[in-house]
């Protein structure tokens, strides 16, 4: 929302349809190259219908099955039984006010520090500022389990500190650092405060400084200006932030699960669904879920609305004057973000430790040393490796060749089904993995005509369900290069004789290429991390990195799970070095 | 020349038939089951090594791990086209009901190597080790018991535990770990084991008091041992003997008990029906039935199914190591077996324990 599908399109933008060769056709009827220009017409018509066609298959169907599920009973007659039966355990509705009050919880966290950090990074320069840049947002690519399970090898009830502790000062009892609801939002904090600081970092480089500037010379002091100014300006993409990190912390069920918590939405929506066997228990598992879609779109709508009243965004990149600081302000400053740093690396310290330490237990450090986790989840059993690339890879393919056209579509014309295409990709950010993973597994299980085999049998489900869950990057990445390419640029293209394809080849794809590089980049690094909806689709032999930690850790390898961590982690950390180079500041529209 | 060829060619394809001809079975193998991988990935690949050695075929196999009651669900989801051969693990009562759905085949076994599997195990109340109809056969014998960290209870003045009772010790509050049963089988196995042994009202008495020493419900029974072998929690109870096993192998030091009445699995293995490769299947339950097949499980801390072998192994071997981690059993036919679980019983009362233990256990428990 803070991001492109916020930012109103230009007229000219919207005056013509794509492809629409406009004023090089004459009156004259079925010269040959009116032909071209009608199957040029008629192509990129096709091209949206399958593009529409696509997401009905892979998107719509699959969740109106789910709501269908959930209203309907097992002989398939309508009913609210299911609801009614929700709202009447005390057990689930404690479990929706918790999911609820911790999705709170973790915004409000999560937005002290990201103003904090994102403050620091736009408007002061000091020691390290860049690196600081690139180092807060690592937390981001910390792959599900991977963060929680560090946090519990330093900080558990047997963790590094705790042993220390009852070593030092012969305490019998150990500290509980993390198992509780405390824990959770520790962990979910974080790891996603990077979301408000890109989405702030977005928002405040967007800020024209002599609207400050203005406010200064009337008189307003520093934290007036702050308060009147500068905050409402930044409120569309921070709320875009704020409502990804409730909806991410709303659908985890990870990090509750090894913390031992149960009484939330999503660790019930699992557990329950898990139960094949008690029939009763699964089609409640399916009604969380569509009670968790319903609630991502309610949620998802009432930020929309807000954030519209309150559109300030420009698409111009102000250039800052950064403020330096020296001194005991420097001093402040970097050791501020060195300990939040220090805090949210503490999964990775615990993750790298027990990736190489060999039965590690109540010693503060791991005291016998081997790289066999390694050398059976990469040499041994490189299907996690092997699996993830490739199915990542052609996810990405998919994301690119729906994507980009759909972002056309969105920066260029007025095709009608504009706005619910618009909509569509921002539910996708919105609705859980976790739901989409049970939606594939209601919708696909029934024999393909030809096939003779459900797509649920079929390995190439998983790319098709990492490119819906990750298209809204790839779109926004594309669309937000599209919008700061002026459309007079193409006229004058196309003015000088150049056809629609030609202009496109060109003067648009120079312009608009590396937002589309950094749009996919970000949906294959996200693609690699996917675990929730992966996890209910994956069968045997098609493991990905996330599949191989979960069901190592499931299988009690927390070594093994560790190690795949690792490896995971080096990949996204690459990854998101190579976006940070592209792509700058300009990463935060990417999530809004 | 080309006639040469085409000569040699039909010949090396007739030559290639024949050495393929005792190639009974196909080249895939794929199980789906909550038996964990450390079992079954020992299992699939010393059956690999003894198909390649018989009939020269190189197997490829795959292990689906889902818990007991995600892949009883998923195979009922597959109606009859399975993306795997073999179900394997959990309560045989899930196989009867799989049978009775007719989503398994019977299994066809040669006489002698059913006949060597005695037909029960255990009194006042036998546990069946075979299906008399043929749709399953035991495969490995596996108590479930408590497991704890010898460091941690050290620490707490706890003595070595023997006993369910030993569990109630006040010292113990927070320090246990334990799956719902309404999550894990044998969970639920074992609130069925004590439940028929103190009977119903004095049983939910000693769950409840169980749960008020409990400081963390897992998600998964396999995360208890876990997380007891970490030191984060001081005892696990009802642990399944070889995933502690596997603890101990990967360098942990963990001990496991099995007190009176602890609940015996014979594992089940069975053949789903419509399954691609039935013949891999077949040879599967075979060879894990001979004494080499056997040996696999002694060496990660199962014990065998027949009074014909016993948990025997050089010194410092594996299968000494399991012997010693499980309080010095060889063989469960050495002595009686007691055993007070009654799978009707248990059948009968699934839903009414789960629903008493989420009303009363999981709704009021509040973390110490």
């Amino acid at each position: 929302m803070g991001g492109p599908d916020m930012a109103p399109p230009t007229p000219q933008a919207l005056a013509r349809a794509p492809g629409d060769p406009g004023r090089g056709s004459t009156a004259d009827s079925f010269t040959p190259r009116q032909r071209v220009a009608g199957l040029r017409r008629a192509l990129p018509l096709a091209g949206v219908a399958l593009i529409w066609l696509f997401l009905l298959a892979f998107l719509v169907y699959p969740l109106g099955r789910i709501f269908y599920d959930a209203v309907t009973d097992e002989a398939g007659r309508l009913t609210l039984a299911n609801f009614v039966a929700f709202a009447r355990d005390p057990f689930y509705v404690r479990s929706l006010a918790n999911s609820v009050l911790l999705g709170l919880g973790t915004v409000a966290a999560t937005s002290v520090l990201g103003f904090a950090i994102a403050f620091l990074l736009v408007r002061y320069d000091f020691a390290g500022r860049g690196l600081f840049g690139y180092l807060t947002l690592i937390p981001i690519i910390s792959p599900p389990l991977v963060g929680v399970l560090g946090f519990t090898f330093i900080l558990g009830r047997a963790g590094t500190v705790n042993v220390l502790l009852m070593d030092w000062l012969d305490r019998i009892q150990p500290i509980n650092f993390v198992y509780g609801v405390h824990g959770v939002l520790l962990v979910e904090t974080l790891h996603l405060f990077p979301m408000i600081t890109l989405n702030v970092v977005d928002a405040l480089g967007k800020i024209d400084p002599s609207l400050e500037e203005a406010a200064a010379s009337v008189g307003a002091r520093e934290w007036r200006r702050l308060r009147t100014v500068t905050l409402p300006l930044t409120t569309p993409g921070y709320v875009a932030g704020a409502l990804l990190v409730f909806i991410w912390t709303f659908s985890d069920f990870a990090t509750p699960l090894v913390l031992g918590v149960h009484d939330l939405l999503a660790s019930q929506a699992y557990l329950n669904i898990v139960q094949f066997v008690d029939r009763r228990l699964f089609r409640m598992g399916i009604v969380i879920s569509a009670l968790m879609v319903g609630l991502a779109v309610v949620f998802l709508l009432a930020a929309r609305r807000y954030v519209a009243i309150k559109d300030y965004s420009s698409l111009s990149y102000a250039r800052l004057a950064r403020r330096r600081l020296t001194g005991v302000r420097q001093a402040l400053a970097v050791g501020f973000l060195s300990l939040v740093l220090l805090a949210s690396f503490i999964p990775y310290a615990g993750v790298a430790l027990a990736s190489v330490g060999r039965g590690w237990s109540l010693t503060p450090l791991p005291t016998a040393w081997t790289l066999q986790f390694f050398e059976r989840v990469i040499v041994e059993t490189p299907k996690y490796i092997v699996n993830s690339l490739l199915y990542s890879g052609l996810a990405v393919i998919f994301c690119i060749a729906v994507g980009v056209p759909i972002a056309w579509i969105l920066a260029r014309t007025t095709l009608p089904g504009r706005d619910t295409l618009d909509a569509l990709n921002t539910l996708i950010l919105a609705i859980p993995g976790t739901a989409i993973g049970i939606a594939y597994i209601r919708a696909f299980h029934a024999d393909l005509p030809w096939i003779g085999r459900p797509l649920t049998g079929l390995w190439i489900i998983l790319p098709l369900v990492l490119c819906i869950r990750r298209l809204p990057y790839t779109v926004r990445g594309s669309y937000a290069s599209l919008l700061l390419v002026h459309r007079s640029v193409e006229e004058a293209a196309a003015s000088v004789g150049a056809t629609g394809a030609r202009t496109f080849r060109d003067v648009t794809l120079p312009m608009i290429w590396r937002g589309v590089l950094v749009g996919s980049l970000f949906s294959f690094m996200t693609s690699l991390q996917e675990a929730s909806a992966v996890l209910f689709l994956a069968l045997g032999g098609w493991e990905t990195i996330p599949v191989g930690i979960f069901s190592f850790y499931i299988a009690g390898s927390a070594s093994e799970a560790a190690a795949l961590g690792v490896v995971l982690i080096v990949v996204a950390a690459v990854s998101l070095a190579v976006i940070n180079r592209v792509a700058g500041a300009r990463m935060g529209g990417m999530f809004g | 020349m080309r006639f040469l060829v085409a000569t040699l060619m039909v010949a090396l394809v007739a030559v290639g038939a024949q050495a393929q001809a005792p190639a009974a079975i196909e080249d895939e193998l794929v199980l789906i089951t909550p038996v964990s991988k450390f079992v079954f990935d020992g299992a699939l690949k010393a059956f690999g090594e003894y198909a390649k050695q018989k009939w020269n075929v190189t197997v490829k196999t795959n292990g689906i791990p889902a818990g007991t009651p995600l892949a009883y669900g998923r195979i009922v989801e597959w109606k009859g086209k399975p993306e795997a051969d073999i179900f394997w693990g959990g309560e045989s009562a899930l196989f009867e009901k799989l049978a009775d759905q007719k989503l398994l085949v019977k299994l066809e076994l040669p006489k002698a190597v059913a006949d060597a599997v005695p037909a029960s195990i255990g009194t006042p109340k036998p546990v069946p080790l075979k299906d008399p109809d043929g749709y399953w056969i035991g495969t490995a014998l596996e108590p479930y018991g408590l497991v704890y960290h010898p460091k941690v209870l050290q620490r707490l003045g706890v003595p070595a535990l023997k006993d369910w009772d030993d569990l109630l010790n006040p010292k113990l509050k927070g320090q246990i770990a334990q799956c719902a049963p309404t999550r894990s089988s044998s969970s639920n196995a074992t609130y069925e084991v004590m439940l028929q042994s103190k009977g119903e009202a004095a049983g939910w008495e000693w769950l409840k008091k169980l749960a008020d020493n409990t400081g963390h419900f897992t998600a998964r029974s396999r995360d208890v041992p876990n997380v007891v072998a970490k030191g984060e929690f001081a005892v696990g109870f009802a642990v399944p003997s070889y995933m502690a096993f596997e603890e101990k192998v990967s360098g942990f030091d963990i001990k496991f008990v099995a007190p009176k009445n602890a609940f015996v699995t014979p594992e089940p293995m069975a053949i789903l029906a419509g399954a691609r490769h039935p013949k891999a299947a077949r040879a599967f339950i075979e060879f894990l039935l001979t004494e080499q097949g056997q040996r696999v499980f002694m060496e990660s801390g199962l014990f065998p199914l027949s009074p014909k072998y016993r948990m025997q192994g050089a010194s410092g071997s594996k299968i000494e190591l399991a012997v010693d981690f499980t309080g010095g059993v060889r063989s469960y036919f050495d002595a009686p077996v007691a055993n007070v679980y009654d799978e009707d019983v248990a059948k009968k009362r699934s839903e009414a324990l789960k629903e008493r233990f989420r009303k009363d256990i999981e709704t009021t428990w509040k973390k110490p």
